[in-house]
């Protein structure tokens, strides 16, 4: 409140995603160039996982990127870079005393914040979701000013309300985390970190343990879609497949629950190294991101008139959601013996 | 003090949604990847739309209830801050079978106020807005 106003020469970019944007701004500001999907790929951002016994406001949760934080973790540990992460703070004083000793360094910090009381945030999305980044790069007296990559612009927010979303409660709970990069060596091994985003996001999507997780998740999903108008109803019904497609495509996610951004890696990453395969799997990435948006569209007409008849039938989508799993599939299976 | 209100409650019946511009990414017939900043297409406001509509449905619904006496305030700001008993429980430190005890108006009568505080800091009201329900 008493100390000189600090402004950090931050660039900010928009972003389809939050903390790939913010990962690859932060990289972008310690000089190495790296685009958002690159920060996504080898973050292992590409996630699935559907979790009906858990509900996410009133509809059943399911989740198109990874838990909160692991693309700048994991894009740390495979790069090379070295990175800070707190993961929670005691009390609410500490963690924003952290933050403004930071600043004062010259450091722009990640925060991990919820979205229910973001004040610059549009107000259609603000439900309660605490897996939210967003960089801090400068204060005036009380005024923070904040970088939000789903923005266009960079925004400001008051001392009290920062504290507010940093201290969100309820499910992931942020607990003031932070993040920031300390140093940048001058050789990236870059070959090496989209090797090992590769093999974890693999592992991920196709070989955990657990049938709710990646692509078995889909499946289990679509079998689950055919059975909602049985179930639940009509209106029900057509409010659980809302759900999905607002995960899917609202909320910042570049369209497609991210599909696009894993295609759009590939393929750099394919032209970068030259590598045959990686672009093949890349179209057919691209074209599996092209079938999500168009079970948006038809779900989407069941979602508006939702009293009557449904306009498409449940069976259908959920088809069409069993041949996109298969689709992804073919995409892992063919990422999976890579070597780059 | 019309705009603040609306800030905390952030219910937006009649907003044309989408008015904001997002990256958005594209994957055109001869095998490119682009991001263009844009609106919202149609189905994605339906989506929202849908969403918004049923929770001030809820909303709505809460109020009556609470007017008839069939249910106490609590109910009423839990829908308003679109939470449900689970979370709102995570939200104020009190445990779910209270949270959900305390939606009916006799155990509300009987509650202190170092418990309504609690609830009141969720909701982010005073104690006395959640006292005195309209």
């Amino acid at each position: 409140m008493d100390s000189k106003p600090i402004m950090i020469n931050y660039t900010h970019r928009q972003a389809g995603h939050c903390e790939s944007g913010a990962t690859s701004n932060l990289f972008n500001f310690y000089g190495y160039k790296m685009s958002e999907p690159m920060a996504f790929g080898i973050g292992t951002g590409i996630y699935f996982s559907y979790l009906p016994f858990l509900k996410l406001m009133f509809a059943p949760m399911m989740s198109f990127r990874n838990l909160p934080n692991t693309v700048f973790h994991r894009s740390m540990k495979y790069l090379g870079v070295d990175g800070t992460v707190i993961k929670k703070f005691s009390n609410e004083r500490e963690s924003m005393e952290a933050l403004d000793r930071n600043l004062e360094k010259g450091i722009p910090t990640g925060l991990q914040v919820g979205v229910f009381n973001l004040t610059f945030f549009p107000p259609e999305y603000r439900m309660h979701y605490n897996m939210h980044n967003l960089v801090v790069f400068g204060r005036e007296g009380n005024l923070y000013h904040v970088s939000d990559t789903v923005m266009e612009h960079p925004q400001t927010i008051t001392y009290d309300d920062l504290v507010r979303v940093r201290w969100a409660k309820g499910a992931f709970a942020p607990k003031g985390k932070m993040y920031w990069i300390n140093s940048i060596p001058k050789e990236l091994d870059i070959r090496n970190g989209v090797q090992q985003g590769i093999k974890k996001s693999v592992y991920e999507m196709t070989k955990v343990p657990f049938w709710l997780i990646g692509i078995k998740g889909m499946r289990v999903m679509a079998r689950d879609i055919k059975k909602w108008p049985k179930k639940h109803g009509n209106q029900k019904a057509a409010f659980y497949l809302g759900q999905i497609l607002r995960m899917a495509e609202d909320f910042g996610t570049g369209g497609a629950g991210f599909r696009y951004i894993f295609g759009s890696f590939l393929k750099e990453s394919g032209e970068t190294f030259n590598n045959k395969e990686l672009l093949e799997a890349a179209d057919l990435m691209g074209r599996t991101a092209n079938k999500w948006r168009e079970f948006t569209y038809l779900g989407a007409r069941n979602c508006k008139n939702r009293s009557s008849q449904p306009v498409e039938d449940y069976v259908t989508l959920g088809d069409m959601m069993l041949e996109i799993a298969g689709m992804e599939e073919q995409v892992f299976k063919k990422i999976e013996k890579v070597t780059v | 003090m019309e705009n603040s209100s609306e800030n905390k409650n952030p219910v937006y019946k009649d907003q044309n949604y989408g008015q904001y511009r997002e990256m958005l990414f594209t994957y055109d017939e001869k095998g490119n990847f682009q991001n263009s900043v844009g609106y919202h297409g149609e189905p994605d406001r339906v989506v929202l739309q849908q969403a918004w509509d049923l929770f001030a449905e809820r909303i709505e619904e809460a109020r009556k209830k609470v007017l008839a006496g069939k249910a106490s305030p609590i109910m009423y700001y839990m829908e308003k801050i679109l939470a449900d008993p689970l979370s709102l429980s995570m939200m104020a430190g009190v445990s779910l079978i209270s949270v959900k005890l305390h939606c009916k108006p006799f155990f509300f009568k009987h509650l202190g106020d170092k418990t309504l505080a609690k609830y009141a800091g969720a909701f982010n009201i005073t104690v006395e807005q959640l006292k005195k329900f309209e």
